[in-house]
């Protein structure tokens, strides 16, 4: 009896979650012969709700993980976290080629933005803190320097993707971006670590850094989320475009495989994997999927579900004869592409920035929005501008076709930067019309820095955070789709950069001079000549060695 | 009343007597323990490996580093008790023609390279990180209360520490990412203060720059072991070039190193005095040197492994009676990787039986009976006092 309510006391103390793990490998094939690949790995935490950020400062209720990340659950729970989203990217995706991402986050280098409950025994700046140092040690990542230079708060963009539990406190968002942070597989490594199966089972085990680094564009994301009706999910996703081509053995074929594109196989199914499926998506056009045969077509998805298939899994897709070997360029084989998909475009809305200007003080800033769709596009315009690069907003010039068109920016929410401190913050939200580009320039000044400011590799120049295009959901469109966030490449800037010989040429100078100064004037004033009796020759001297 | 302050004298004497000798506390058993053998009295090992230079002709700076982290985790030293600090990503350079691969030696004549990097690796310190300031903090502890433990060197009075340094250097300096310099004297008053504040229990200190050796010249503190790669006013120079990855991909003094580790594994009982016995001027192109002074051990006692591994001293006890067994356990290894040693301590397995010092059931019984016969004679002195 007395064991009994013992054990019953035991359970009340310690919470066991009912947990369930999914993986998912989304693979298709791309226009220009390319290959991309999301891994998508889910962990939901049922019936659990974030910690109550009115709890921090008292001990946390002790958590029994078996499915779910214990190292970051341990995270969000320290810092109270509802919702985060953290990315690694390396390089830039095309969209006008690739179309859009299954993960829109591409943002070049690190992204992480948080939503946390206000507390009242600590700030939120303080855990943002805690938690972007947590996660920098946990993902080998450099985000401590996610500091106060490069967090904002937005106020219309970012909003929560998950839904966000009521506190009686409300939520802050907290986000920054880091477009000079390399990827390499000291990030993969604590990911991987992060999965029930790890790489030894499961499609977790294609994951080869060796092939997965030398893709064109690579980015890994962990999204935390909360859903009152399911739980706190973790989703981790690495997502790649690889090239086929360059890998192939028999000559330029886009044919690709498991084998050829990871250099694995799935060995073995996870154990613990209530769902592992892998999709490939093909288009139109002749093509053969080798055997083993997928498990379900659905349309244009080719489905596998990878516990009833034989084991080592391969996956091939294979072009018959001709079509395959006709790769010769991108350009050569876009002209053998049907007829109707050279004239789709991948995406509704093409974004370009770049930032010119020939002096190293001024410059201006050129973005081009265009819309393809046969109606007017509202987008929000988002840019988190360094406080190195500052805009003079008053000379923001907009243009259709040649045409002034200031009526285009309806509302706009700016925050200036404060030099050596916060970063600009400007919000706005565009209208495009149908079926034409719309141009912004905008003037910026190019600050000049403190010595001691600059970077170790000071020539190369500042990284500065990409843009961010949210389209808004069109209400009258016909078509009515979800438009997903477009991200601009990140650009470079030169700061004017100082010859940091300088101070120690100038302390050798002027030391090395009022040496010579005093030590002349000193002699000239003191140095009295006395005549010396001078004895015959004696022992000679011994001569000075050099030491 | 004279004869009555004798007899109290002597009881206490005897009762100190009996409890202090007829057996040793626990922690100077445990201390007799861990220094059996010359082994230095250490109970865990960390190593913090730096390669202070950034861009991609650096290469070598970074494929040392790399050959050190490796050769430390082969030998048994877990990722969280190495700090590796790089301060540039060559493997996931778009300049690499391997990506995601550090090799420290060519492809000449067909040899098979060997990757460093391989996929399990953690860079705890990375790109604009690896700054003196950042150097100095993790190794004095001083470090900002939001610095992740991953990130901090959680060393204690009994740890070996091995600080491995490379990257280019003068007379009494070394460049951190061509922009700011460590003095030799920062680095005695760093290992200073991690003396003072128990930090270490012995520190080996291993750098190869040029002019290596005046790096160490200023070191001040105790249990202090130091090598360096070449004296004042010689240069290092890299051993070997690579023509598919276009830079030099090994310094000669850490490539000598690491070959005379590719000999040592975990259950080995090279000593120190091998190594540097091994260093000559032929085979390392400058004069390496070593610093013993401020280090008690004899070098030849001195294991390797004391330094580069995570061999921990283990014993067998007999069972006692009213606890379980006591058996010896290794960690598993759960990505299944073989070629790192993450997470797997090695067991020197030594015989106790024939030790005096058993511990066991008959200390408590001993030292209450000290007490009891403290309390009794206590209570005959002062009855008989307090008659007079």
């Amino acid at each position: 009896m007395k064991l009994l309510a013992f054990c019953f006391g035991l359970f009340a103390v310690v919470r066991a979650h009912d947990e369930e793990f999914r993986e998912h490998l989304h693979l298709r094939h791309l226009d220009d012969g390319r290959v991309s690949a999301l891994f998508s790995f889910t962990t939901l935490l049922k019936d659990t709700a974030p910690r109550s950020p009115l709890s921090i400062g008292e001990d946390d209720i002790p958590q029994h993980y078996t499915l779910f990340p214990l190292a970051l659950g341990q995270v969000l729970r320290e810092h109270a976290v509802t919702e985060v989203h953290l990315t690694l990217n390396a390089g830039k995706w095309d969209y006008t080629r690739w179309g859009y991402p299954e993960d829109p986050a591409v943002a070049t280098g690190a992204e992480l933005w948080a939503w946390m409950g206000e507390s009242p025994s600590i700030s939120i700046d303080e855990r943002w803190k805690g938690l972007r140092n947590s996660l920098a040690g946990l993902f080998c990542a450099s985000l401590g320097s996610l500091d106060e230079m490069r967090t904002t708060s937005p106020m219309y963009s970012f909003r929560p993707e998950g839904s966000l539990p009521l506190f009686n406190q409300t939520h802050k968002l907290r986000h920054a971006l880091l477009p000079s942070e390399h990827v390499c597989t000291e990030n993969l490594t604590p990911f991987v670590k992060l999965l029930p199966c790890k790489t030894s089972t499961g499609i977790a085990s294609l994951l080869n850094p060796h092939r997965l680094f030398d893709a064109d564009w690579h980015g890994m994301g962990v999204h935390v989320k909360w859903d009152p009706k399911t739980g706190i999910s973790v989703q981790l996703n690495f997502q790649t475009v690889l090239d086929p081509v360059r890998h192939s053995s028999r000559g330029q074929r886009v044919d690709f495989s498991l084998k050829t594109l990871f250099d694995r196989e799935i060995p073995k199914a996870c154990p613990v994997a209530a769902d592992s499926v892998i999709d490939v998506f093909m288009a139109e056009g002749e093509y053969n999927i080798v055997a083993p045969g997928p498990s379900i077509m659905e349309g244009e998805l080719a489905k596998f579900i990878v516990p009833e298939l034989p084991m080592p899994l391969d996956i091939a897709v294979r072009w018959p004869g001709e079509a395959s070997n006709l790769f010769m360029n991108v350009l050569q084989y876009s002209n053998h592409a049907p007829a109707s998909k050279q004239n789709s475009h991948p995406t509704n809305i093409e974004v370009l920035r770049t930032l010119t200007g020939a002096t190293q003080s001024y410059g201006k800033l050129h973005v081009e929005v265009k819309n393809n769709l046969d109606s007017d596009v509202d987008v929000i315009y988002v840019e988190t501008m360094p406080w190195l690069v500052q805009f003079y907003i008053h000379t923001l010039k907009l243009s259709v076709d040649g045409k002034e068109r200031q009526d285009l920016l309806k509302h706009f929410s700016y925050k200036p930067s404060e030099a050596h401190g916060r970063p600009m913050l400007f919000e706005g939200v565009l209208t495009v019309p149908a079926k034409s580009t719309v141009r912004l320039t905008l003037d910026v000044l190019k600050s000049f820095l403190r010595y001691t400011e600059h970077q170790p590799d000071a020539q190369r120049g500042w990284d500065l955070p990409p843009a961010v295009f949210i389209p808004i959901t069109n209400n009258n469109s016909s078509e009515g789709r979800i438009l997903r966030r477009l991200y601009t490449p990140a650009v470079l800037v030169d700061l004017a950069t100082p010859d940091f010989s300088m101070p120690y040429n100038v302390i050798i100078m002027s030391s090395t001079l009022i040496a010579l100064i005093f030590g002349s004037v000193f002699n000239l004033l003191t140095r009295k000549f006395v005549a010396l009796p001078v004895e015959g020759p004696s022992e000679s001297e011994p001569s000075t060695g050099t030491k | 009343m004279f004869k009555l302050v004798m007899w109290s004298l002597v009881h206490v004497l005897v009762a100190f007597l009996l409890t202090t000798t007829s057996f040793a506390s626990p922690e100077s058993e445990a201390e007799a323990f861990f220094q059996r053998n010359d082994a230095g009295g250490h109970t865990n090992n960390w190593a913090v490996l730096v390669c202070a230079s950034r861009y991609w002709f650096n290469y070598r700076h970074m494929a040392n580093a790399l050959g050190m982290y490796r050769t430390v985790k082969r030998l048994g030293i877990p990722d969280s008790n190495i700090i590796l600090m790089l301060a540039d990503d060559v493997s996931c350079n778009a300049r690499n023609k391997f990506p995601g691969a550090v090799f420290a030696n060519s492809g000449h004549n067909g040899a098979e390279r060997l990757d460093l990097y391989g996929e399990n690796i953690e860079v705890d310190y990375r790109g604009y990180e690896v700054t003196v300031e950042n150097f100095i903090r993790l190794l004095t502890g001083r470090v900002d209360p939001s610095v992740p433990p991953s990130k901090r060197l959680l060393t204690d009075s009994s740890s070996n520490v091995f600080i491995y340094m490379t990257g280019h250097g003068g007379n009494e300096f070394l460049k951190f990412q061509d922009n700011e310099e460590i003095s030799a004297f920062d680095v005695a008053d760093a290992l200073e203060q991690m003396w003072q504040k128990n930090r270490y229990n012995e520190v080996f200190f291993m750098i190869d720059t040029c002019q290596a050796n005046t790096m160490y010249s200023k070191i001040y503190s105790p249990n202090v072991l130091a090598t360096g790669s070449s004296e004042l006013s010689e240069n290092s120079y890299s051993y070997e070039n690579d023509n598919d990855i276009g830079v030099s991909v090994i310094d000669s003094f850490t490539h000598h190193v690491l070959q005379f580790m590719e000999g040592i594994n975990k259950t080995s009982h090279a000593s120190m005095q091998d190594l540097f016995h091994t260093y000559t001027f032929e085979s390392i192109r400058s004069h390496a040197g070593v610093r013993s002074d401020l280090f008690r051990r004899p070098l030849d006692k001195t294991k390797i492994t004391d330094f580069f591994g995570g061999v921990a001293q283990a014993g067998t006890v007999p069972p006692v009676s009213e606890d379980e067994e006591i058996e010896a356990t290794n960690i598993t290894d759960l990505e299944g990787s073989a070629s790192s040693g993450a997470g797997s301590y090695g067991a020197v397995l030594e015989d106790f039986a024939s030790s005096e010092h058993a511990f066991g059931a008959w200390s408590p019984s001993r030292a209450w009976g000290a007490v009891a016969v403290l309390v009794v004679g206590c209570g005959v002195v002062f009855s008989l006092s307090c008659q007079i």
